[in-house]
């Protein structure tokens, strides 16, 4: 069991519904586990959504790339862009999850739903473009 | 994404459908606030036909949230999936909010 898909997707965030259906089309036939399809969805508008608000400031006429390498053991992604630089594994905050409903910052959580849900990131700026490789393997639910 | 809305018990009960994203998210807020009536006292979401949500909902759902909180109305959550639980619980929004198994349950207690 072993397969790739790349998509390559403008800065717009109708692009998500083609994530979702990429995300669906590769869960199925790859068999991952229950509640797998879900994260990797999330992640991926996550990291989507910052690409294209953050990264590119809301510009529509730009390009991402995302692979999906999908074999017996994980699912490999990576996601390149040529937005503003952006390491999610330094350049966001840790989210405040335990104040009460008063004190709770609106928002910086999508970040933190990604490093919590996949099992590796790493990244790095090579040729102007923000390179991220994520790592989900198929026994960690 | 689609909101139905019913009253049971003075309990003001929006059923949610579909998906909350990053893309419509602001339309999810609109139409909320568009259901909540300024004399609503209990607010119940129903998530049992919700199949997704991510970061730009929870944003929602936290302003929902304090905006009730502030009017002293009771605000709850029921009907979660499995994954969608998880994001709750990964973001520490059980802490903040109550979540029920089911729409019996949680109009019996915000009901009463």
């Amino acid at each position: 069991m072993s397969r790739r898909l790349s998509l390559c997707l403008s800065t717009k965030l109708d692009q998500l519904e083609r994530i979702y259906d990429a995300v669906d089309e590769l869960g199925e036939s790859e068999e991952w586990p229950p509640g797998m399809v879900y994260q990797v969805k999330l992640v991926l508008e996550e990291l989507g959504v910052n690409i294209v608000t953050h990264g590119h400031a809301n510009d529509p006429d730009q390009e991402f790339e995302i692979v999906l390498d999908s074999d017996s053991d994980a699912l490999t992604i990576e996601l390149r862009d040529e937005g503003q630089a952006f390491n999610p594994l330094t350049d966001s905050p840790e989210p405040d999850i335990e104040s009460g409903l008063d004190d709770r910052p609106v928002g910086g959580l999508g970040i933190y739903l990604v490093r919590t849900m996949m099992d590796e990131l790493s990244y790095r700026r090579e040729d102007n473009k923000n390179i991220l490789t994520i790592v989900k393997r198929k026994d960690n639910g | 994404m689609e909101i139905s809305v019913d009253r049971a018990n003075e309990v003001l009960i929006a059923k949610v459908e579909g998906r909350i994203d990053g893309a419509n998210a602001r339309e999810f807020e609109d139409a909320l606030n568009g259901a909540i009536a300024e004399d609503d006292s209990k607010v119940l979401l129903d998530f049992g036909a919700l199949s997704y949500i991510s970061s730009a909902g929870l944003r929602v759902i936290l302003l929902i949230a304090r905006l009730l909180q502030k009017r002293n109305a009771a605000f709850a959550l029921c009907s979660l999936s499995d994954p969608i639980r998880e994001v709750f619980e990964i973001s520490g929004f059980d802490k903040i909010i109550s979540i029920h198994d089911t729409q019996a349950e949680a109009v019996d207690k915000i009901g009463q």
